[in-house]
């Protein structure tokens, strides 16, 4: 399972984390957003230590959503060092979204 | 949810049904996904003069013996439109509005009429551009938010937003009566041209106007196919297939004139061969 980020704690976890953080952008009325969880779980399981996962709903953290300039979702977001490296929006397969990752690690 | 096919077919054109025979003759278990007269573009075709074996024939006597043919297999189409297949690693999810589908592989043979992008639009995709209002929706509360409708159903969609955004603009690109519903939709007959904006969407440029707005969502009868599977690769309009027809998903062929030209039957047909076979090879290895 995949833990929640949100607006209170957002900025000191992608701060603190020397592994890159993904941020899986969603909200419950979304229905690709349903599609990507597993995929996003299944991705964490193969991936480990190596990268830290969590989700954020959009609708509960309106801060960090209008901050990161979410306009659609899902929204895959892949921070290094506080900083944005990689952002995927919409649904992708399982194997385009672990591939962006990994070259981040 | 019901079973998981073997494969899927999108699209019940010659590319389609010629990938459905041969997978049936194979025995796999297959559903085929389509129209009741199986393709506009077959049956509107006056003469044809150039599919092997049949020749002088009109479209429509073509698609008759199409139809016949896959009767006697008991092929079945299943008259839905499928809006959104996800490859989610093992399994392909192709949904039906609420509905969804599950198969191991999925071949793509939807033609091509898809409408060409607005300047601007793939641009600004993801960053206020988007192709479902319904669900990005909530994203606009209290925003401007322009609609792009080629279709009725865009309609339907616009009266949704209209009761979380602030103000919506409604830009038909068909001639109705138009069934919207609140004061806050303000119909706009002009012709759009560009979309426009800096780290987001900022404006629409219509022939005789320009408007301010947070979000504008183009809704289309057909979409583009990387639309329609999110993560696959489209070179020139078209989906990039190898001569396997394999595209660059796992599991996911492809066949006809949504690969590439010439538009021709029996291209499409040869194409949907060689797609299901393949994707019969790829049953077999996993
Ligand atoms: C007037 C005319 C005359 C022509 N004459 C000739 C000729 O003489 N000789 C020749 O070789 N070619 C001819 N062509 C070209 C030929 O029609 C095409 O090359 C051929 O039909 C392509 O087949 P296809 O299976 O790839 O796609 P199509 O025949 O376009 O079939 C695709 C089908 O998939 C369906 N579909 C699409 N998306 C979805 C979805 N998401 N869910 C469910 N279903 C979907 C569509 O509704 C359609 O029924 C002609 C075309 C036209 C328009």
């Amino acid at each position: 399972m995949i833990s929640e980020i949100k607006d209170t704690n957002f900025a000191e976890i992608i701060k603190s984390s020397s592994e890159p953080v993904v941020v899986d952008f969603w909200a419950s009325w979304c229905g690709p957003c349903k599609m990507l969880a597993p995929v996003i779980d299944e991705i964490s399981g193969e991936i480990g230590d190596k990268a830290k996962f969590f989700k954020l709903n959009v609708d509960e953290n309106p801060v960090t959503s209008t901050q990161y300039k979410i306009a659609s979702i899902p929204t895959v977001m892949v921070l290094k060092n506080g900083e944005v490296v990689d952002t995927l929006v919409g649904f992708r397969p399982k194997d385009a979204i672990k591939s962006v990752i990994e070259k981040h690690i | 949810m019901g079973d998981r096919y073997d494969i899927a077919i999108v699209g019940s054109g010659p590319a389609g049904l010629s990938a459905a025979i041969n997978a049936k003759i194979r025995n796999k278990n297959i559903i085929i996904f389509g129209n009741k007269n199986l393709s506009s573009k077959v049956e509107k075709a006056p003469k044809v003069n150039n599919y092997l074996g049949f020749y002088e024939i009109t479209g429509t006597e073509l698609r008759d013996q199409f139809q016949k043919h896959i009767n006697s297999m008991n092929i079945d189409i299943t008259t839905e439109r499928i809006n959104t297949i996800y490859a989610m690693g093992e399994y392909f999810a192709l949904a039906v509005n609420e509905k969804m589908y599950e198969a191991k592989a999925i071949i793509l043979a939807t033609g091509i009429e898809y409408t060409k992008p607005l300047k601007g639009e793939e641009e600004f995709l993801g960053r206020g551009v988007g192709y479902c209002a319904t669900c990005d929706a909530p994203l606009y509360k209290g925003k401007v938010v322009t609609i792009i409708g080629y279709n009725r159903e865009a309609e339907e969609e616009a009266n949704y937003v209209s009761e979380l955004a602030e103000k919506i603009f409604y830009v038909p690109m068909y001639k109705a009566e138009y069934n919207l519903k609140r004061g806050n939709i303000e119909i706009l007959k002009d012709k759009p041209l560009e979309i426009q904006g800096d780290d987001r969407v900022r404006n629409v440029i219509l022939k005789n106007e320009t408007i301010a707005t947070d979000g504008v969502f183009v809704l289309k009868d057909s979409v583009a196919p990387n639309q329609l599977v999110p993560g696959l690769l489209v070179e020139n309009d078209h989906i990039k297939v190898d001569l396997n027809m394999s595209t660059n998903i796992k599991g996911c062929f492809a066949a006809g004139d949504c690969t590439g030209k010439p538009y021709q039957y029996m291209r499409a047909a040869g194409q949907g061969q060689v797609a299901a076979l393949n994707a019969v090879s790829y049953l077999d290895s996993l």
